[in-house]
């Protein structure tokens, strides 16, 4: 099939779409009703934290191609930084914030350093094994991070924004805040991903070889997307020490680590923007409900995930994209919601 | 000195593990480039399924469950060391139908396959076992211990050491000396020769896939005795695992046999001094090897980074 | 002086050596074919003048600066690109969009994260005449993978136009195309000579033999005839091979 590109010209040149505006405006009436549907605004705020989370792991999956399998270890960096930060440096939610990302974006960058020139497997291999390392420093260091018993007693400091001040001790508060970072990160990401960066970045996924011959110094743009996508999950993770009021080192394990790639393919963050946020809403969602139905729901769910690998990689995103342009009557509707709804046509 | 042997020798049976841990998963790696993240799970199930052989309810029908339990102790774990892995290889098997349909496509898929397989297992392995702790055990031949210059020794650290040695030597001689192993070689480096050679490749690499998760199975009842039996101990075998592969060089033998004992000493010796620190040090030893030789100790070249 | 230069290029691989002592010399604006069997080593050779492989021995002077040794990235940046005999696109970009990397103006802002690329028009234009160049512009909006064969072809050569570079390598560029697309190609060569310096490796002698200034025939891992074409048919050693079939 010969596809043209009518998101590209105008999606893709904006820095809100309207996709990001229903979106948001969906969220926020979450803490509305989400109580009278049986959940609580707890789980939004694990929801928002999440997404987050996992837009920032698909910079480096979905964009870039590059399979890390320990990105666990970033956002826990997050956690432990905003908390350490909080406890030893200042008690300013700004300051925490930033140590959040920039303590994380610097682990990613160490990292990096080591396994920019690989791919593939190799690749996923290093990732692996630095993010074990990681997570055992985290387990072993009583005295930083408390080790296995966590970090305890962070606090939600107060958004302080000179002329006012938010109190986000409430959970429906720190929703409302948790939905603007996610709101803002949202759109610089989306711009980071079809900026001419992020468009050299899809051009290295695809061959290498051709964006080195083309003059690209390959290794610098591995490694500064890693970096940035290690400093925006260290962020979510920031975020997610504030949510629980601690840290704890089980996020950086291999198996949290898995979760964050299971989310990001089940959605389908390798064909679409929003896939990971699918992903999230899936995963999170259905470990309430079918977790309070059975307690074997890792089970089914790691069979649903390996039924998914197996027969629709692509995850939901692509499965609903594909339905709409087999239908053609629904494509002739249904592509502006489509395009609406997943931003579809954003590699072509 | 004197007083380091005890710590060396540790470390050299600690290694020795290592590199029996890590053998299944090279074999696999090196040979299909397929990082198996079920290992760790198939470890442990190896060791849950000797531990329930092994115990007072064994998984027969009640007359076979009679004799089974009549049979002397020492027979039951020579046959259980035979049957947990092929009910393990089995399993196996069956991830390996599934692998088939990712062979050729982004190596991705099959990582999260295997992570979605070791999910299933795991979850399963806390549905049957609970997450109590266990106890494998053992003939009265391998266990306990004896006194050898001022120090007790325990004799199932040597009797395992000295299996993991006698396994790795299989395996070798297996992959070097063999028809069978020379296809597999020939495989690892190119598909098509094996193909142009007219051998079945389907058959071969489910062969070598069972072969790492019976190896996995069999590491997991050898390791069992020595750091009981958890829900956790995949987990905690599957990162010197990863450490080892990657310290010794994907895909290469002597390199994954080496970096386990280096490993196994780096953590002996170190647990000496700093026990609570013994565990980084091999990640410092990684990370050291690492900035001076970016392929690990041996590693080649290999086809999963072109 | 030659703008291209290289000076006893040798390359092994392991015990086996692949490129014994190579060298060549080539003026500005020059076309010079690159002829020989298979496994003659042309094709690392390319590899070796694009910093894909470093040799050995001996030295690559770009317009008299010592290059030898420098990765693929700094070696584009001096202005040399290649196309590949085993096409080498961005498979999921459209046709415009795998110009548009290729451009030296779109490098150059290779890590402006802060503006969309799709809204500069500048890359667009630019993007849409190379296009043109190779007979593309219809089809810029097609992804790249589902174009055509000979369209695939034609873009493989327009990514490496893109760069405007002074010195064109093309690894078999005829290769897989039928008699119309080796014609259009060589139309579209005819129209490039002379306006920039190219090798190309190519197996296709009418259309070498019809196009290139000089040609090198590389065997054993050296070159065993060099001259103009008509000087390559009065060649013993060219006459006797098969090569020679076309004098």
């Amino acid at each position: 099939m010969t596809s043209t590109s009518p998101s590209l010209s105008s999606d893709a040149t904006r820095l809100v779409t309207p996709a990001m505006l229903v979106l948001w405006l969906v969220l926020a009436t979450v803490p509305l009703w989400i109580s009278r549907v049986g959940l609580y605004p707890y789980l939004g705020i694990e929801i928002l934290i999440w997404s987050l989370y996992a837009l920032a792991f698909n910079l480096v999956l979905g964009t870039a191609g590059l399979p890390s399998f320990g990105h666990g270890a970033y956002f826990g960096i997050g956690a432990y930084a905003f908390g350490l930060c909080q406890f030893n440096v200042a008690a300013n939610l700004w300051v925490c914030l930033v140590a959040a990302f920039a303590v994380a974006g610097l682990a990613g960058a160490l990292v990096a350093l080591f396994i920019s020139h690989r791919r593939g497997i190799y690749y996923a291999f290093m990732t692996i094994a630095f993010g074990q390392i990681f997570w055992t420093l985290a387990i072993k260091s009583h005295g930083i991070t408390g080790g296995e018993d966590g970090l305890l007693k962070i606090a939600r400091l107060p958004a302080d924004f000179g002329v006012v001040t938010f109190d986000l001790a409430d959970n429906v508060a720190f929703y409302y805040f948790v939905l603007v970072v996610f709101a803002l990160a949202v759109v610089a990401m989306w711009r980071l991903t079809h900026s001419p960066y992020g468009r050299v970045v899809a051009a290295i996924k695809q061959s290498e070889t051709r964006a080195a011959h083309l003059g690209y110094h390959v290794w610098l743009y591995k490694a500064s997307i890693f970096t940035l996508s290690a400093a925006i999950s260290g962020l979510a993770g920031g975020l997610f020490a504030m949510a629980q009021l601690a840290a704890f080192p089980d996020v950086m394990s291999l198996h949290q680590s898995g979760y964050v790639v299971m989310m990001t393919l089940v959605g389908g963050g390798l064909v679409s923007f929003w896939g990971p946020v699918v992903g999230v809403f899936v995963f999170l969602i259905a470990r309430d409900v079918i977790g309070a139905l059975t307690n074997a729901w890792m089970l089914y769910f790691g069979l649903l995930f390996i039924a998914i690998v197996l027969f629709r990689p692509e995850g939901i995103a692509g499965a609903v994209t594909a339905a709409f342009q087999k239908h053609s009557l629904i494509r002739r509707q249904g592509n502006s919601a489509m395009r609406l709804l997943f931003g579809a046509e954003r590699w072509r | 000195m004197f007083d380091l042997l005890p710590h060396l020798l540790n470390g050299l049976t600690l290694g020795l593990l290592f590199a029996l841990i890590a053998l299944g998963f090279m074999l696999i790696v090196g040979l299909m480039e397929q990082i198996n993240l079920a290992h760790g799970s198939l470890f442990a199930l190896g060791a849950y399924l000797a531990m329930q052989l092994m115990g007072s309810r064994p998984p027969f029908p009640a007359e076979l469950a009679k004799a089974w339990i009549a049979l002397p102790l020492g027979w039951r774990y020579a046959a259980t060391l035979v049957i947990a892995p092929i009910a393990v290889g089995i399993v196996g098997m069956a991830i390996e139908f599934c692998m088939r349909r990712t062979y050729g496509k982004d190596p991705l898929y099959g990582l999260l396959l295997t992570f979605g397989a070791a999910m299933v297992i795991e979850e399963t392995i806390r549905l049957i076992w609970g997450t109590r702790d266990y106890v494998l055990q053992v003939p009265q031949a391998v266990s306990g211990g004896f006194l050898f210059g001022d120090l007790i020794w325990s004799t199932y650290r040597f009797y395992a050491a000295g299996i993991a040695a006698a396994i790795i030597g299989v395996v070798w001689l297996v992959i070097e000396k063999t028809s069978f192993g020379a296809t597999v070689k020939a495989g690892a480096h190119d598909s098509e020769i094996v193909r142009a050679l007219g051998i079945n490749l389907t058959r071969l690499r489910l062969l070598v896939f069972v072969l790492g998760t019976m190896l996995a199975a069999i590491a997991g009842i050898i390791v069992a005795p020595i750091w009981g039996i958890r829900p956790h101990m995949g987990v905690d075998a599957v990162i010197p695992a990863f450490l080892v592969i990657v310290l010794g060089g994907v895909g290469s033998f002597w390199g994954a046999v080496v970096a386990g004992l280096l490993v196994g000493l780096c953590v002996g010796l170190s647990g000496a001094y700093a026990s609570e620190w013994s565990l980084l040090s091999m990640y410092i030893l990684l990370v050291a090897v690492v900035t001076v030789r970016a392929r690990g100790l041996w590693g080649k070249k290999s086809v999963l980074e072109a | 002086m030659a703008l291209i230069e290289a000076a006893g290029i040798h390359v092994r691989f392991g015990d086996r050596v692949v490129l014994e002592s190579i060298d060549l010399a080539v003026p500005e604006g020059e076309f010079h074919g690159l002829m020989g069997p298979n496994g003659a080593g042309k094709t690392t050779f390319f590899n070796v003048l694009t910093g894909r492989v470093k040799p050995g021995r001996g030295s690559i002077r770009l317009g008299g600066k010592d290059v030898t040794g420098f990765s693929p990235h700094r070696i584009a940046a001096h202005g040399v690109a290649r196309s590949f005999q085993i096409m080498t696109l961005f498979d999921e970009f459209s046709a415009r969009e795998n110009v548009t990397v290729g451009l030296p103006a779109f490098r150059a802002r290779g890590f402006d994260m802060r503006h969309a690329a799709a809204n500069d028009s500048g890359f667009a234009e630019s993007a849409m005449a190379v296009l043109a160049t190779v007979g593309l512009a219809d089809k810029a909006a097609v992804r790249a993978r589902d174009l055509p064969y000979g369209d695939r072809r034609a873009l493989e050569i327009a990514v490496a136009l893109a760069q405007s570079p002074r010195v064109l390598c093309l690894d078999e560029p005829t290769s897989g195309l039928g008699s119309d697309g080796v014609q259009r190609l060589a139309a579209l060569v005819g129209r490039l000579k002379g306006k920039l310096t190219i090798v190309a490796i190519e197996h296709d002698m009418e259309f070498l033999f019809a196009l290139a200034d000089r040609i090198s025939v590389i065997h054993w891992g050296q070159v065993v005839a060099r001259g103009t074409p008509h000087e390559l048919q009065q060649n013993e050693w060219v006459r006797r091979s098969n090569l020679g079939r076309f004098a």
